[in-house]
């Protein structure tokens, strides 16, 4: 089932104070490089929940940069997942969408041939790793501006949707409850 | 004829396309091709004003391939930059934390990213050139197996180095922690385990690849041999090292071409700058750059896997170096300049790097609590190199008198190989494509072969959703006019039912 959700930049923030409860292991996780302006919006947003989350029985916060095969590994043991990331669709820049990992092609690779997420969490599976169902795994996105220039901080329409897509976080986890 | 100059379109480059464009000649054959690849921007510019000793965490996050690799790198810069040489133990702790981050890169890519190729065979469609493809081929219990070897490659550069992704451990003069005997026997226990593993790959591509006639057909074919010069980095008796020693250059023909200490790459290498690429192509200087052509007069040189075998007398280890033997009996002598051998190159390579973890992990030394010296000379200029999975990894950096970084120069493995990797795709479409050639998507698979034989890693420009680099093929007239195009989006993985 498709499911794409763009979420306008002029809608009011979510609250990003009140921690929902959970059930089951659920990981929460941001995706990018630190060092590559938007490219690291993954990480701002988990940064940002994570010390919401921390109390938040079962649910871990991670940083990680690596996608493909070490993605998937990532995933190993939990029921739920959201990953959070960069993305270049030509949307204006700082458009948050939520996904479901069946439609998105999530390779965050870093070579030109690595897999993709889903095949490698197809290969995963196979080889008999507890893996959450892709049901159960959800991308949160942040269209970027400039992921080709090293520097520490998110450009401005980047870094002003930083909120944004942490209530679409929360948001997803309120639902799983 | 005269070439027409290409135009770089810049929103192509920012959407992080691989684009190779070939010329034809009047008669429809193949002029030139050009490989264009997207690039960062402005690392060297963010170094300066640091601190040096932040170089090893900064520099292990340019890439998500080989963190490890630029991790080693800059902590054997810092030992140069401030002057101290690291106890044996800190030495030989580093080598065998690289020796894990080899077997585990290696493996990843024998059966996920290159081995498909081989595996799955040349006609094979797209879709099934993955992981998913060769495990269904080779079996269901190799992939537990494959996913085993990471982890515990993975489990042991976090136990050794402190983290998973990006260890934080190296210092200027040795590392930041050493290890128990406890930790001594694990190590050693799944040492023991991949040196298995490693010889079960090497059986499987001795099955599936040499015993197929049409595989050596093709590994030795015209479409994929290149005679350049070969780089790696040997020990004091010329056998193959990661970790440490002279860079040696051989020639087309065996014959060594250079010797030199890292320190000294500037002598050696130089940079070419072409119109079409913002990328620069390395060549030895002392030969000269020829343009994109091969041959003793040529200065361009690879620095692959196979490469370092043939610029080595032999491997350190003696299970790898009966495989180096080997390889080369089979494929007629030294050097192989054929490009689609460097895969086999890749798993002697994968074997060694098993053996000399195990190698390490017994030596007496190994847990001894002096593992760092404190530096106490003056900062001022230091270069350091390993070898990276993807080529001769070289940091270089100079600071001023309080360790401030002033200047920071790398070269990193895949850049290396750009030049040769722009002449392995032009030698594939002058073989494949010839007057009245109709381009499909089994001719494009062909050229892509030959630079996926170099595993090469653009990577820090490709891994923002949607990762994959997609890659355009453009065939064009002698005037430029556009022919025909193919591009090749990275897949779309449709909905499967969850089981």
């Amino acid at each position: 089932m498709l499911e794409v959700r763009q979420i306008s930049t002029s809608q009011a923030p979510r609250r990003t104070d009140v921690a929902p409860p959970f059930t089951g292991r659920t990981l929460v996780l941001g995706l990018g490089n630190p060092l590559l302006r938007d490219d690291a919006v993954g990480l701002h947003v988990v940064r940002r929940l994570r010390s919401l989350l921390q109390e938040t029985p079962g649910v871990e916060v991670a940083e990680d940069h690596r996608g493909g095969l070490q993605l998937m590994e990532r995933l190993i043991g939990f029921d739920r997942v959201v990953i959070i990331d960069a993305q270049r669709s030509n949307r204006s820049p700082g458009t948050v969408r939520v996904f479901s990992a069946t439609v998105v092609p999530t390779e965050h690779s870093a070579s030109a041939h690595d897999v993709d997420l889903p095949t490698a969490l197809e290969f995963g599976r196979r080889s008999g790793a507890a893996l959450p169902r892709l049901s159960d795994i959800r991308v949160v996105t942040v269209e970027a501006a400039d992921v080709h220039s090293f520097g520490e901080e998110c450009t401005a329409a980047v870094a002003a949707s930083i909120p944004l897509a942490a209530g679409a976080v929360l948001d997803l986890l309120q639902a799983w409850r | 004829m005269t070439m027409k100059r290409i135009n770089i379109d810049p929103i192509t480059r920012l959407e992080g396309h691989g684009k190779i464009d070939i010329f034809l000649t009047p008669d429809g054959d193949v002029a030139e091709t050009y490989l264009q690849i997207p690039e960062l921007r402005g690392f060297e510019r963010f170094c300066v004003g640091r601190v040096a000793e932040d170089m090893p965490n900064l520099t292990s996050r340019i890439c998500g391939v080989c963190p490890e690799a630029h991790h080693m790198a800059a902590s054997k810069a810092l030992d140069a930059l401030f002057h101290v040489d690291p106890p044996p133990t800190a030495k030989k702790l580093r080598e065998m934390f690289y020796s894990i981050f080899y077997t585990t890169d290696h493996t990843t890519h024998f059966y996920a990213l290159g081995g498909p190729d081989f595996i799955m065979g040349l006609d094979a469609p797209p879709e099934e050139r993955n992981i998913l493809g060769v495990i269904k081929k080779v079996g269901m219990q190799v992939a537990g197996r494959v996913l085993k070897m990471r982890r515990d490659g993975h489990n042991l550069i976090e136990m050794i180095g402190g983290r998973k992704v990006h260890p934080n451990w190296g210092l200027p003069g040795g590392v930041s922690r050493g290890i128990n005997e406890e930790q001594r026997k694990e190590i050693e226990r799944l040492g023991r385990e991949a040196i298995d593993f490693a010889k079960f790959s090497i059986q499987l591509f001795n099955d599936i690849v040499l015993g197929n006639p049409d595989y050596v057909r093709l590994i030795t074919s015209e479409a994929y041999t290149n005679r350049t010069y070969n780089m790696g980095t040997v020990d004091a008796n010329n056998r193959v090292n990661f970790y440490d020693g002279m860079i040696r250059v051989v020639g087309p023909d065996g014959r060594e071409h250079a010797k030199y200490d890292p320190k000294d790459y500037r002598d050696y290498i130089a940079e070419h700058v072409e119109s079409w690429s913002y990328l620069k192509f390395p060549f030895l200087k002392r030969i000269g750059w020829k343009g994109f052509v091969d041959g003793e007069d040529s200065g361009l040189y690879k620095a692959t896997p196979l490469s370092r075998l043939n610029a080595a007398d032999g491997m350190a280890t003696p299970l790898a170096q009966r495989e180096y033997e080997r390889m080369y009996e089979a494929l007629g002598g030294k050097p192989i300049n054929h490009t689609l051998a460097t895969h086999w190159a890749r798993l002697i390579e994968l074997l060694y790097a098993a053996e000399r973890w195990v190698e390490l992990a017994t030596d007496h030394e190994i847990t001894g609590s002096e593992y760092r010296v404190l530096p106490t000379a003056t900062p001022d200029e230091g270069v350091g190199s390993v070898e990276a999975p993807r080529g001769t990894l070289t940091h270089h950096y100079c600071t001023d008198e309080r360790g401030i970084l002033t200047r920071v120069n790398l070269i990193v493995g895949t850049t290396n190989n750009y030049a040769p990797i722009n002449l392995s795709i032009k030698e594939a479409a002058r073989s494949l494509i010839h007057k009245g050639t109709t381009v499909t998507d089994g001719l494009l698979n062909r050229i892509e072969m030959a630079f996926r034989a170099y595993d090469p890693c653009f990577g820090c420009a490709t891994h923002y959703l949607p990762g994959k680099m997609p890659l355009t093929v453009v065939l064009r007239a002698p005037n430029g006019e556009v022919l025909q195009t193919i591009r090749r989006e990275p897949p779309r993985w449709e909905a499967k039912s969850d089981s």
